[in-house]
């Protein structure tokens, strides 16, 4: 089991926003993570990624615990993430946004930043070379000298990827990766989520919108903090309390 | 096209030879006009910058202390205890000075790493205002509200020594500071300051790199005050309270915190001004506070950026002009 939360659970005062929630994720796969709005999807990243902390339950991280730890931590042992409302160094460029990313692979220590030696410069060029790769693979090599903050939104879910590469993760979380995108950048968003899968990456993704489905080799419904279904996708959307969650009551009958 | 070029060309070495020019005529400057009060005056600026520059530098992280002018105090009082009571050297008490100063700063600056932005200021505010009381309660060992006094002095009475001495070690720190700013490390604090989300989610440990730069500018403001306690041999804690950190956040905020230049064109304007007009020096925290406004509601970005506001607008009415020209015919 590569990623295994046991019982997992968040209360913010009252309320229970995840509820004894046990997922298994197999190295290698893609699982989509749907569920209603509200239902607990970007709470369950957050314990993940140790923004926040659980109330109960424990996350298993490639055979280690790491319920509790710190984000800066997680990010070193190999988890990526992405943000729903997607958040970026919005004063920088496309390529600094990515290349101040760079910062677990490769990693220079502070006395060699600060005087500049051969190493520091050498993992800098290195960075330089990845970032335009990244860029490229992303498709936003042409924009790379725009400021974050100017990009059309399409782009900067994309730069929201591309960033979330630059950890060259083990396991990445997508929080929303397709949400507001026109068509085009969706079929293109996915390619590039299928080519990151091929090289790889374990990837875990939380969407709203069904056609990320067609990506999924597994998916897990989760409504009001707890698991309703999980499946093949094509399981998932014919089971009832998938639709009744969805949809109403009426047209589950 | 190659005239273009040529303009481009003329822009760049521009600003080196400004800078150039202003290096040799402040390196000159005893020579030309030795005045003990006017080198006095220059001495003081050249302090200040170092301390403003190193608040500066702790912005850059999202952070906003207000206890700079206390961390200058620490400094100071540090290393004119440790001469006066150890007969310790300048040499040897103006890094202890900034050390201190830092390592307390390294030490507040644990917890206050988990406030953001503006409880972070409130803070150290009451740190700020804490360690004036400290002092004063300090008996004897700080010289309590008389003052401290009896620090040994560098070079005697001779201004130029110390204007030299004090140059020199004003290039040294905004040097090391300006490294510090334009590497990885002022990276990593920036993107802190746009996305703490963002940046801790790719590695970057947050709090370690807001202590570290509270610990660097710490350092710097110590040694700015260690170096005060030596050029003036007597320190009292009113010229570290509030005020003082109220001057530099003005220093700051005047000259423009968004650029490196911007705490030293600050610092300098808001010393020199009103030594340059003496009968209105009663006035000058008024005057002061009537220019911060000022630019603070034409120019957010600071004093530095008046030659390139100047330049837009030339360009523009020249532009205007144009424009005018050719519909009028």
């Amino acid at each position: 089991m590569f990623l295994e939360t046991k019982g997992l659970t968040k209360q913010f005062g009252g309320l229970t926003a995840v509820n004894q929630f046990d997922m298994n994720v197999n190295k290698g796969e893609i699982v989509g993570l749907i569920g209603p709005n509200g239902a607990g999807k970007t709470t369950f990243f957050n314990l993940i990624t140790g923004v926040l902390r659980p109330t109960k339950g424990k996350v298993m991280f490639d055979g280690q615990d790491i319920t509790g730890k710190k984000p800066h931590q997680v990010a070193e042992l190999g988890i990526g993430r992405t943000f729903q409302l997607n958040p970026l160094f919005a004063n920088f460029t496309v390529l600094q946004n990515v290349s101040a990313s760079f910062y677990l692979h490769p990693r220079s220590s502070l006395l060699d930043i600060y005087f500049n030696t051969k190493t520091y410069r050498r993992n800098e060029a290195y960075i330089l070379e990845q970032s335009l790769e990244i860029l490229k693979l992303a498709g936003l090599d042409k924009v790379k000298d725009e400021l974050a903050k100017n990009l059309p939104h399409g782009y900067q879910k994309m730069l929201g990827i591309a960033r979330a590469l630059a950890v060259k993760p083990k396991l990445l979380l997508l929080d929303e990766p397709i949400a507001g995108m026109n068509p085009d950048e969706i079929k293109f968003t996915m390619a590039g989520i299928r080519k990151t899968q091929k090289q790889g990456t374990t990837i875990v993704v939380v969407e709203h919108n069904m056609r990320i489905m067609d990506l999924c080799d597994r998916v897990v419904v989760i409504n009001f903090g707890h698991k309703i279904a999980e499946g093949l996708p094509k399981e998932v959307t014919e089971n009832k309390e998938v639709i009744q969650a969805y949809l109403g009551s009426e047209h589950a009958a | 096209m190659i005239k273009q070029l040529s303009i481009t060309d003329k822009r760049k070495w521009l600003k080196p030879s400004i800078l150039a020019g202003l290096v040799v005529i402040i390196a000159l400057l005893p020579v030309i006009q030795g005045s003990p009060y006017i080198l006095h005056i220059l001495i003081l600026t050249f302090i200040y910058i170092i301390a403003a520059v190193s608040l500066r530098t702790i912005t850059i992280s999202g952070q906003f202390p207000l206890a700079h002018g206390a961390f200058m105090g620490i400094g100071a009082y540090i290393a004119g205890m440790a001469s006066k009571w150890l007969g310790w050297p300048p040499w040897l008490t103006m890094p202890l000075g900034g050390l201190v100063a830092m390592g307390i700063g390294m030490l507040i600056g644990y917890p206050f790493a988990r406030l953001r932005a503006l409880y972070y200021a409130m803070g150290s505010l009451f740190f700020g205002i804490g360690v004036t009381y400290i002092i004063y309660a300090g008996g004897i060992w700080t010289g309590g509200y008389a003052g401290l006094i009896g620090i040994q002095s560098m070079f005697g009475s001779s201004k130029v020594a110390y204007y030299y001495f004090f140059l020199g070690l004003t290039v040294v720190c905004l040097l090391a500071l300006y490294r510090f700013e334009f590497s990885r490390i002022g990276i990593n604090l920036k993107a802190i300051a746009q996305s703490h989300l963002v940046a801790s989610s790719v590695g970057i440990n947050e709090g370690w790199y807001r202590i570290l730069v509270v610990g660097v500018g710490c350092f710097f403001a110590g040694l700015a005050g260690a170096g005060y306690a030596h050029y003036n041999t007597v320190l009292s804690p009113a010229s570290f309270g509030f005020m003082a950190t109220l001057w530099l956040v003005m220093y700051v905020l005047l000259g423009g915190i968004e650029s490196f230049a911007g705490p030293i064109i600050g610092t300098t304007i808001l010393v020199l001004l009103p030594e340059f007009a003496r009968d209105l020096k009663v006035y000058s925290p008024y005057l002061s506070a009537f220019l911060l406004l000022i630019v603070v509601f034409l120019m957010p970005q600071g004093l530095v950026s008046l030659p390139k506001m100047v330049m837009l607008w030339y360009s523009e009415r020249k532009k205007g002009k144009k424009v005018a020209h050719v519909s009028g015919n």
